[in-house]
């Protein structure tokens, strides 16, 4: 009777499920065999988190390391999935990009207990008992630089500005902290900056482009543009041109832009001449310092739990000089 | 005068019954042909044929001079064959112009684009001929009924049709209209157009045809002149002699106590004032043609639909909220006229279907719980009680079984709830020969063990065989009431097709 | 007669029986198990149950309202806002009290979204794919907005054990399954919701109590999402806002791909089981093989619409059988 075969087929999997396994020793190390290291990023769906990936494994790569790839589509679940996977096939160490700063944290337990050291790129995890190493971009003070410098540029023309500054996923701590710097940068210079638009992203385009049409409706005279991320940029730009006011520094009705990442299109836009500023994540340090953590965690040295990357603004001044660490230069368009 | 269209010897039959039994005439050009006979005398069949929905078993169709040979409705329009439907084959969501010219679009050189001007120039020329004042851009669900039908006429011209069928077309029309499609008719006569016109209202073949046709159980029983025939000489003529058919000897039984009492009914225009009582053990035949309102009564009675006013009463007692769910309990079964799409669900199996109504009566708990048991031995009485096909699993999908079979299943699954009263609408449509005496035999039964039954049916035969008492219905309303010895087939029909 | 050479094969029985999809995936396994390392071991049998335990049970309810020819799309809805509302409860706390009250709080959230749903599709008479679409979108949005986009952590450890403590979810997804699958096929309630399916008219006109069968069909559906809420939420220790966004498509992916008809009157909680574990087992196996993540999206939409082809033809030859 199939009802008889599925109990007894529920009932395998709970003894499975109850005799917790004793198996192997957690990593078996033989001098010979390269290492084996986990990558799971959370998306692969912007540029920069694509350059992230290249960057890890072609650091990986230059030390003969291998690499198990994972993405998890924006789904904690399917993470944490990944990562027992990771621990299933005993990798030596784990690179991750986690969803959120909260539901990695069973994921870091779950490293922790299988003794494989795992670091976090890009976004940092809450504080908790499980032990980790991330490396992150210092968010607050690159945004802080970067909306700073703008705002210099905007002294220079003379008059006030009213500023339009849009917002990442909230659930995101690397947008809270680009929102802070950008909060921190505005205070202070009230009299030449008035933030009349906070347009909420969700770090998502169409909901980024519909906010900003809608911002400049209602305040046709927005002079000065931040964004907390420039894969927003097409959906800023397409919307300005739209309006008429996508113009060339040094043209009349330029709106001072200013953005996050730096990646291919903020390039093309610093060196097209419509670009004031971007704070530039060094990525190629990131990746490093990912994969020199794992390393340094199996080797049981002692490594701090938060590696900070501090970035640099990129601006006209100094666009020739910096061009080469800025990961979106290098990216092929 | 030259025949334009001659049947030879048509032959057709439905899984072994016999529809149509050797049909021969012709039709000289430019006439108007009347056809006339009783619902399932084979009309629909034998027109279904010309214009090429269904292939002949035997004989052949000559139009002009060529044979028809391929069963293909493309076929039967490119030989000048325009059959103008009871439901009528128009998208009411595209325009008329669209409608008109669906399959041929005038198109911009072989390119998929429309040419609109040359579209609606030559759709606004087609709805001139036909009178039709409307503009080419309208879409089609904005027209009357009347406004279709003529441009469906319109249609049929742009394919330059030489015989136009008329089925039934009047059945929705109001008088304005039908007098401008007459107009019509009689234009298109005048041109040359030779049309045939099918109708149960006597009075309009008598105005406009040229010659009749009486069709009667698949065989033409008269082809003449209109005017060597008179309406009584019509009636007698359909309904022949009575057929020597097996209906179960009933024993009389109008005693019993009163179960339904509909008093003064009315559901907006459809039914109109309706009064009736149905009595234990009695069988209380319902006869009219179609749309005369006779399954809209049943259903209002069943609560499917909402009634406007009059009241229904069970047991002597009023029901106030009615609903198939309410009517159940109170002993009320319900037989559809349309078994596929309301009496069984398709992809269920015949037990399924069987016990769908009476599943609370194999349940004693309040959780629901089904007694696997309890079911099966109800299965297997009933399936013997309806004599459903032996070979058949119970398992089996209701699908592959045969339409008798399915119907018997129906009757089967009412059965199980043990009803008081029972209400058929047409149980024996679609229905082979045997399994029709099978239903005969067992309403019959049912009515004998005190069940009272409301039969509705549109063949005169079964109602006067098998009802101790039968009403006609017209326009909504009964306009005739006969007791068992008054039973006489030509006032019923007479009641059925008078005009108002 | 094609059909009947075909069924004395007892390989060719098997691809004519309801087990097609779980031999599908024995198959899947033994093909896939050389090239991915680990995927026969018991720890990724344990990674591969922990994994299904959620889908399944939401799936359970989505396979009820697929059977009355509904469609439920709020599931990831339910199972987000009834996360954070769960967690604002628990958050802090300790006691079996609140790890009770906050589990509750949670089922109540799931089965009200569910007889929201209810309500406006029979009441209102409106499209299940409408309303459930709507009410994502809604509910979605209210847990943003209740959480203003934050996660919230520091759960009780005795609510994180219903997450982490696979016997627990184990249990609760078997007790589900069987007490659904009892239901569906041993009690009034299962046939009528088959009827439904298959005919809503003819049901009517037999005396189902159609409306109040559709709404409970909802309500079951939110219920089961919210268990499988319960048990996301302590697994990863955070009720968050955007928890099972992403989710949808699997679920109602593995039903259908089960054999459960999209168009109604067909489906068996067994049949969700089976397409959730060949989701499963195709995503970790294609996860333990070292392969790019590219390579691993597309080769999994390959596999799915391969096994979605041959169910097709197979489902043409039972027809004729």
């Amino acid at each position: 009777m199939r009802f008889n075969q599925l109990v007894f087929a529920y009932a395998m999997l709970f003894l499975i499920g109850c005799s917790k396994q004793q198996g192997d020793a957690p990593v078996a190390q033989s001098g010979e065999k390269p290492l084996t290291i986990g990558v799971s990023f959370e998306t692969l769906q912007t540029e920069y988190w694509v350059a992230g990936f290249e960057a890890i494994k072609s650091e990986l790569k230059k030390r003969n390391i291998q690499v198990l790839e994972a993405t998890a589509d924006q789904d904690a679940s399917r993470q944490l999935q990944q990562i027992k996977n990771f621990i299933t096939r005993k990798v030596d160490g784990i690179i991750m990009v986690p969803k959120d700063a909260k539901t990695c944290i069973p994921m870091i337990r779950a490293a922790n207990e299988a003794k494989i050291p795992i670091a976090l790129f890009n976004r940092p995890a809450d504080k908790s008992d499980a032990k980790s190493v991330a490396v992150v971009a210092d968010n607050t003070k690159l945004t802080q630089e970067t909306v700073a410098y703008m705002i210099e540029q905007a002294r220079k023309s003379g008059q006030k500005h009213k500023a339009m500054v849009i917002l990442g996923d909230l659930g995101d701590i690397n947008a809270i902290g680009r929102r802070d710097g950008f909060e921190a940068a505005v205070k202070g210079n009230e009299e030449i900056i008035e933030v009349v638009a906070r347009v909420p992203s969700e770090w998502n385009q169409e909901k980024a482009q519909a906010g900003v049409v809608n911002a400049l409706q209602a305040n046709p005279d927005i002079s000065f543009i931040f964004t907390s991320s420039d894969f927003l940029f097409p959906s800023i730009v397409s919307a300005l041109k739209a309006a008429n006011k996508y113009k060339k520094i040094g043209e009349s009705g330029h709106v001072i832009l200013g953005g996050f990442d730096g990646d291919a299109t903020a390039y093309q836009m610093l060196v097209d001449g419509y670009l004031d500023a971007t704070g530039v994540q060094d990525v190629y340090f990131e990746a490093e310092q990912s994969v020199q953590a794992v390393l340094d965690m199996r080797a049981g040295k002692e490594v701090p739990e938060m590696i900070l990357d501090p970035g640099f603004v990129i601006h006209q001044g100094n666009l020739k000089e910096k061009a080469q660490r800025m990961w979106g230069a290098n990216v092929k368009k | 005068m030259k025949p334009i269209l001659e049947f030879r010897k048509i032959e057709k039959a439905f899984f072994g019954v016999r529809v149509l039994k050797g049909i021969s005439f012709s039709v000289p050009e430019g006439s108007i042909l009347g056809i006339v006979g009783e619902n399932g005398a084979g009309k629909s069949t034998m027109m279904n044929i010309l214009g090429g929905n269904l292939r002949a078993d035997g004989g052949e169709i000559l139009i002009g001079d060529e044979r028809l040979v391929a069963a293909d409705p493309r076929e039967s329009e490119r030989r000048g064959i325009a059959f103008i439907h009871q439901e009528l084959n128009l998208f009411p969501n595209l325009s008329i112009a669209e409608n008109l010219f669906l399959t041929r679009f005038p198109r911009a050189g072989g390119l998929p684009w429309i040419k609109r001007g040359e579209l609606n120039r030559r759709a606004a020329e087609l709805l001139k001929e036909v009178g039709l004042d409307v503009s080419p851009d309208r879409s089609v669900e904005t027209l009357s009924a009347g406004e279709r039908q003529l441009l469906e006429v319109a249609k049929a011209l742009s394919f330059n049709a030489r015989i136009i069928i008329f089925d039934e077309p009047t059945t929705s029309l109001t008088s304005r209209e039908i007098e401008v499609l007459f107009a019509l008719i009689a234009k298109l006569r005048a041109r040359g157009m030779t049309m045939i016109y099918i109708s149960h209202a006597l009075q309009d073949v008598f105005r406009l045809c040229d010659d009749i046709l009486v069709l009667r159980d698949g065989e033409v029983v008269a082809h003449d002149a209109t005017e060597t025939f008179s309406t009584d000489k019509l009636i007698s003529l359909m309904v022949g002699r009575s057929l020597e058919q097996v209906f179960p000897g009933r024993a009389k039984t109008r005693s019993g106590e009163v179960l339904l009492e509909v008093r003064r009914l009315v559901r907006g225009e459809v039914i109109r004032d309706v009064s009736f009582s149905l009595r234990a053990g009695e069988v209380l035949g319902i006869s009219g043609l179609m749309g005369a309102g006779r399954s809209e009564l049943a259903r209002a009675i069943f609560g499917l639909d909402r009634r406007s006013s009059g009241e229904v009463r069970i047991h002597g007692e009023t029901v106030r909220k009615s609903s198939p769910r309410a009517m159940i309990r109170r002993g009320l079964a319900f037989l559809t006229e349309n078994r596929r799409s309301e009496g069984l669900c398709m992809d269920g199996s015949i037990a399924e279907n069987l016990t769908l109504a009476a599943l609370p009566i194999y349940s004693k708990h309040a959780s629901g719980w089904l007694s696997r048991e309890n079911i099966r031995t109800a299965v297997q009485k009933m399936r013997g009680e309806v004599h459903l096909d032996a070979k058949a699993r119970s398992e089996q999908p209701i699908r592959t079984l045969s339409g008798g079979n399915q119907q018997k299943v129906v009757l089967g699954k009412w059965l199980l709830r043990n009803p008081k009263i029972l209400i058929l609408d047409e149980p024996t449509r679609g229905v082979d020969v045997g399994a029709k005496a099978e239903i005969y035999r067992l309403i019959s039964e049912l009515a004998g063990q005190g069940m009272g039954i409301l039969l509705i049916s549109s063949e005169i035969e079964e109602l006067i065989g098998l009802s101790d008492c039968i009403v006609v219905m017209r326009g909504g309303t009964i306009v005739d009431e006969l007791a068992r010895a008054e039973f006489d087939r030509e006032r019923i029909l007479r009641a059925a097709l008078k005009a108002a | 007669m094609r059909a009947n050479v075909l069924a004395r094969n007892p390989l060719a029985g098997a691809f004519l029986s309801e087990y097609f999809v779980l031999l599908l995936t024995v198959i899947l396994f033994v093909a896939l198990a050389p090239f991915a390392v680990g995927l026969a071991s018991s720890e990724s049998a344990l990674n591969i149950v922990a994994y299904l335990i959620p889908l399944f049970i939401a799936g359970t309810g989505l396979t009820i309202v697929l059977i009355t020819g509904g469609i439920d799309l709020s599931i990831p809805a339910v199972i987000a806002l009834t996360s954070v509302v769960g967690a604002r409860l628990m958050t802090g706390e300790s006691s079996v009290i609140s790890v009770a009250v906050g589990v509750g709080a949670m089922l109540g959230v799931g089965a009200a979204i569910g007889a929201f749903n209810g309500v406006l599709i029979t009441a209102l008479r409106l499209p299940a794919f409408m309303v459930t679409l709507a009410s994502m979108l809604f509910f979605n949005g209210f847990a943003v907005w209740f959480t203003q986009s934050s996660n919230i952590g520091d759960l009780p450890a005795n609510y994180l054990a219903l997450g982490k403590q696979l016997p627990i979810a184990l249990t609760a997804a078997v007790v589900i399954g069987v007490v659904f699958h009892l239901l569906l096929s041993r009690t009034i309630f299962g046939r009528w919701i088959y009827a439904l399916g298959q005919n809503a008219v003819a049901a009517h006109i037999s005396g189902v109590p159609v409306q109040r069968l559709t709404f409970a069909t909802y309500v079951l559906s939110g219920f089961c999402a919210a268990i499988a809420s319960v048990i996301l939420t302590g697994r990863l220790e955070t009720g968050s806002p955007v928890l099972g966004r992403e989710m949808l498509l699997d679920v109602v992916g593995a039903t259908v791909l089960g054999g459960t008809s999209l168009f109604g009157g067909r489906g068996r909680i067994y049949w969700t089981f089976f397409g959730v574990l060949f989701l499963t087992v195709l995503d970790t196996a294609l996860n333990l093989m070292n392969l790019s993540q590219f390579a691993v999206t597309m080769s999994k939409g390959a596999v799915i619409l391969f096994a979605a082809v041959i169910d097709a033809t197979r489902r043409r030859f039972v027809a004729f059988a």
